[in-house]
């Protein structure tokens, strides 16, 4: 099965999964920083414009730190994000999934050179195109990665069912789609969410409003509802 | 269009999620596509160059504005192999008129322009919907996915316009430089090259042809996303997958119910074996498979195979909320600084100007020194070392009780230890006896020589221990005679062997050690 899931066992046989993020969204998260930091230089170029050739040169050394430590700033001090990774959910991390430090930000991000040849982040795109978890060439050298972030999901107003004890031999997957039903019942149409019912008569016994009734109640328990 | 045959993880995804899936699976199958997008628009390009070989400009304009024509076969190709059953490009090439005739004129005039192009596609070469359907079923699929689909043309806009400019820049890198010197510009950025124009249009059809599949299949990756979403899909799938599961454990049971009752009994009499202490086991209870199963569903719905357990307590949640934000005096400081013309008038500042300097001068000087002090400090232990100055000695450590398990303390010996030794020696504890004898040892090193044996040391080190005082002694702790440490040296291994071999030295030996111990410590006993 195809999927875009970084999967990283822990030596305690923990599995954590994290869902790597592609080209598009880094892509557009590149350009809000640039916008970002467009910004930024303009401001100081308006600022320093009264110092004539010191200004100058301050605009050329601030230009040079934004360019180069800017995303190391964030990275390191800010939980992986900078705020254009933040404002699409992203966040790098090493590839074992511990927060990044400062040698692999500054590796990470003075190979954004090797990544610009030949000319706009070409061989970066390409890279990240390629690679299996979607890493440039500065990824793959400082051992990060590129992830979406877990969003805190907010509280969903479910239908109102009594807990029903589930059937046996249910796998975590198997409950997880139970779960799933009852939680999108607003997404999905009430003629879907029967005929998805349906589906399981071989083992519910019930059919249509029945069946349906049935498994929120079920799904209700699993999520920890008690009659 | 079979759901379970779906060959890519059937889950809720965000909208950037489906585009990188749709990354992923342009990846896998990118060549077929790369090919059934490239070859027609070629064919195009090359009539157009044959008929029209002084406007490039205007043919690559025409193979640019048919994108919508050429997007369809790999679509057509990738919904294929997505729902398991793919197709090669040749037979996909085959289906270019068919796949092309359903909507077609739309789609090269009002609809070219659309930003949502390869998100809207599937509704047309998929489900052949059109006029109401068609526009009731996009603003259904709309209701969540379009920016994400308008964001996504505009990136393989821009991305195809960069790589073209790459692609230039890489070629001018392999120019040799005395070459590049000589190349005149103006013609070429005026326009009237045909060639260059030509080759620049390969180019950008080769550039297009590369990029158009990841496009193609992000946006249908979009809108089966959001399918999956609105169709409930991986619920579907996992369902089937569920009965299919009942299905195939409840077969078998059937048909084989006599062997398995056997294999069911033995469960059962092995549960209560372990059961047995339980006071609400009914045993009379499960006569019937019915009752017992019954029975089986109450214990399984009980509160032991539900217990939920509550841990409540206070744990750092995020650190963000620790952030300081920049203190008001340094923000107006700064802005002092910046606003703070350079030609103020000097007689405020040639006043408190040098003052200041004076003050933050003397401040990193200080600064330095407590840094070089704090480094010293940090670092004595080293520093000291290497410069070879040794410290006083330390005071004198605790004289060890036991090693090796042998209690070496003086008071610990008998009188005359080479009598006692020889007495053990020939009653036949000969383990004892030698011990005896290196306990002695030790212990008259230990307190007549100021041996310091550490309890990290094994009896090899000891030994060399007394070695290296014999030949380099110290000044102020006594010296060792060679005969001492040869002794030493010989009792250390024959105890060893006795100790960890269980090898017995011979009687001879045995007494021999004893003379030369009552030799070398004859001044002390």
């Amino acid at each position: 099965m195809l999927d875009t899931t970084y999967n990283v066992e822990t030596p305690e046989g923990i599995d954590l999964r994290a869902r790597a993020a592609g080209p598009v969204p880094r892509i557009l998260a590149f350009a809000v920083d640039l916008f970002y930091r467009t910004l930024i230089l303009a401001g100081l170029g308006i600022a320093l414009a009264f110092a004539d050739t010191a200004g100058i040169g301050i605009w050329l050394v601030c230009s040079f730190l934004l360019e180069w430590f800017y995303p190391v700033f964030f990275e390191v001090l800010r939980g992986g994000q900078t705020p254009g990774k933040k404002a699409f959910g992203l966040i790098v991390v090493n590839d074992n999934l511990t927060p990044i430090s400062w040698g692999t930000s500054i590796v990470r991000n003075l190979l954004r050179f090797a990544d610009f040849l030949p000319f706009a982040y070409a061989t970066g795109v390409i890279a990240m195109t390629i690679g299996r978890h979607f890493q440039r060439l500065g990824d793959l050298a400082a051992g990060t990665l590129v992830v979406y972030r877990e969003e805190d999901k907010a509280p969903i107003a479910l239908p109102d069912s009594s807990p029903v004890p589930p059937p046996r031999n249910l796998k975590q997957q198997d409950q997880r789609a139970l779960v799933s039903l009852l939680e999108r019942h607003n997404d999905l149409s009430e003629a879907r969410q029967q005929e998805l019912a349906n589906l399981l008569e071989p083992i519910t016994h019930k059919r249509d409003g029945a069946a349906l009734g049935y498994l929120r109640s079920v799904g209700s328990w699993l999520l920890g509802g008690r009659g | 269009m079979q759901v379970k045959n779906l060959a890519v993880q059937a889950r809720l995804r965000s909208q950037w999620e489906s585009i990188d899936l749709g990354t992923a699976l342009a990846r896998k199958y990118w060549l077929p596509l790369f090919l059934v997008w490239l070859l027609p628009a070629a064919l195009l390009m090359g009539a157009l160059a044959m008929l029209f070989p002084g406007a490039p400009g205007w043919s690559m304009f025409a193979v640019w504005w048919l994108k919508p024509v050429f997007d369809r076969l790999p679509l057509f190709m990738i919904s294929r192999a997505l729902f398991g059953s793919p197709i090669s490009a040749s037979a996909a090439l085959k289906q270019f008129f068919t796949q092309n005739r359903h909507d077609w004129l739309l789609w090269i005039t009002l609809r070219r322009l659309s930003p949502t192009r390869s998100f809207d596609l599937p509704v047309t070469v998929l489900e052949q919907s059109s006029g109401k359907a068609r526009s009731t079923r996009i603003s259904m699929l709309h209701r969540k996915h379009s920016s994400a689909a308008t964001w996504l043309t505009l990136t393989g806009v821009h991305l195809e316009g960069f790589f073209l400019v790459a692609a230039f820049i890489l070629i001018y890198l392999f120019i040799p430089e005395q070459i590049a010197a000589n190349i005149d510009w103006q013609p070429i950025f005026r326009g009237e090259t045909l060639g260059l124009e030509w080759i620049s249009n390969v180019l950008y059809l080769f550039i297009m042809a590369a990029v158009a599949p990841f496009y193609i299949v992000s946006g249908f990756c979009l809108y089966i996303g959001r399918r999956i979403e609105l169709e409930g899909w991986d619920i579907e799938i996992q369902f089937r997958d569920l009965v299919q599961r009942h299905q195939r454990e409840h077969r078998p049971r059937q048909r084989g119910i006599t062997g398995n009752s056997a294999a069911l009994l033995l469960v059962f009499t092995l549960s209560f074996g372990f059961l047995a202490s339980a006071p609400d086991i009914k045993a009379d209870a499960l006569e019937t498979p019915q009752q017992a199963q019954q029975h089986i569903d109450e214990i399984l719905a009980g509160e032991d195979f539900h217990r939920v357990e509550e841990i409540s307590g206070w744990r750092l949640k995020e650190r963000e909320s620790r952030e300081q934000k920049i203190p008001e005096w340094l923000i107006e400081f700064i802005e002092w600084l910046l606003n703070r013309s350079p030609d103020d008038d000097n007689a405020s500042t040639s006043s408190w100007g040098p003052t200041i300097a004076r003050i933050i001068e003397i401040l990193l000087w200080i600064g330095v020194i407590a840094g070089v002090i704090y480094l010293g400090w940090r670092h004595h232990d080293t520093i000291l070392k290497n410069l070879r100055w040794q410290r006083k000695p330390k005071p004198k450590a605790a004289v060890p009780e036991t090693l090796f398990g042998l209690d070496v303390r003086q008071s610990s010996l008998p009188d005359d230890v080479c009598a006692e030794v020889l007495r053990l020696w020939q009653t036949g504890e000969q383990r004892a006896g030698l011990g005896l004898l290196y306990r002695a040892t030790l212990s008259h090193l230990i307190e007549d020589f100021q041996f310091h044996f550490g309890d990290h040391l094994t009896e090899a080190e000891c030994a060399q221990l007394v070695h290296r005082r014999q030949s380099e002694p110290a000044e102020d702790l006594p010296s060792v005679t060679a005969p001492l440490s040869q002794f030493v040296q010989q009792l250390t291994s024959d105890w060893q062997q006795l100790a960890y071999a269980h090898r017995s030295p011979v009687d001879a030996r045995m007494r021999a050690l004893c003379q030369e111990w009552q030799e070398v410590f004859r001044n002390d006993s």
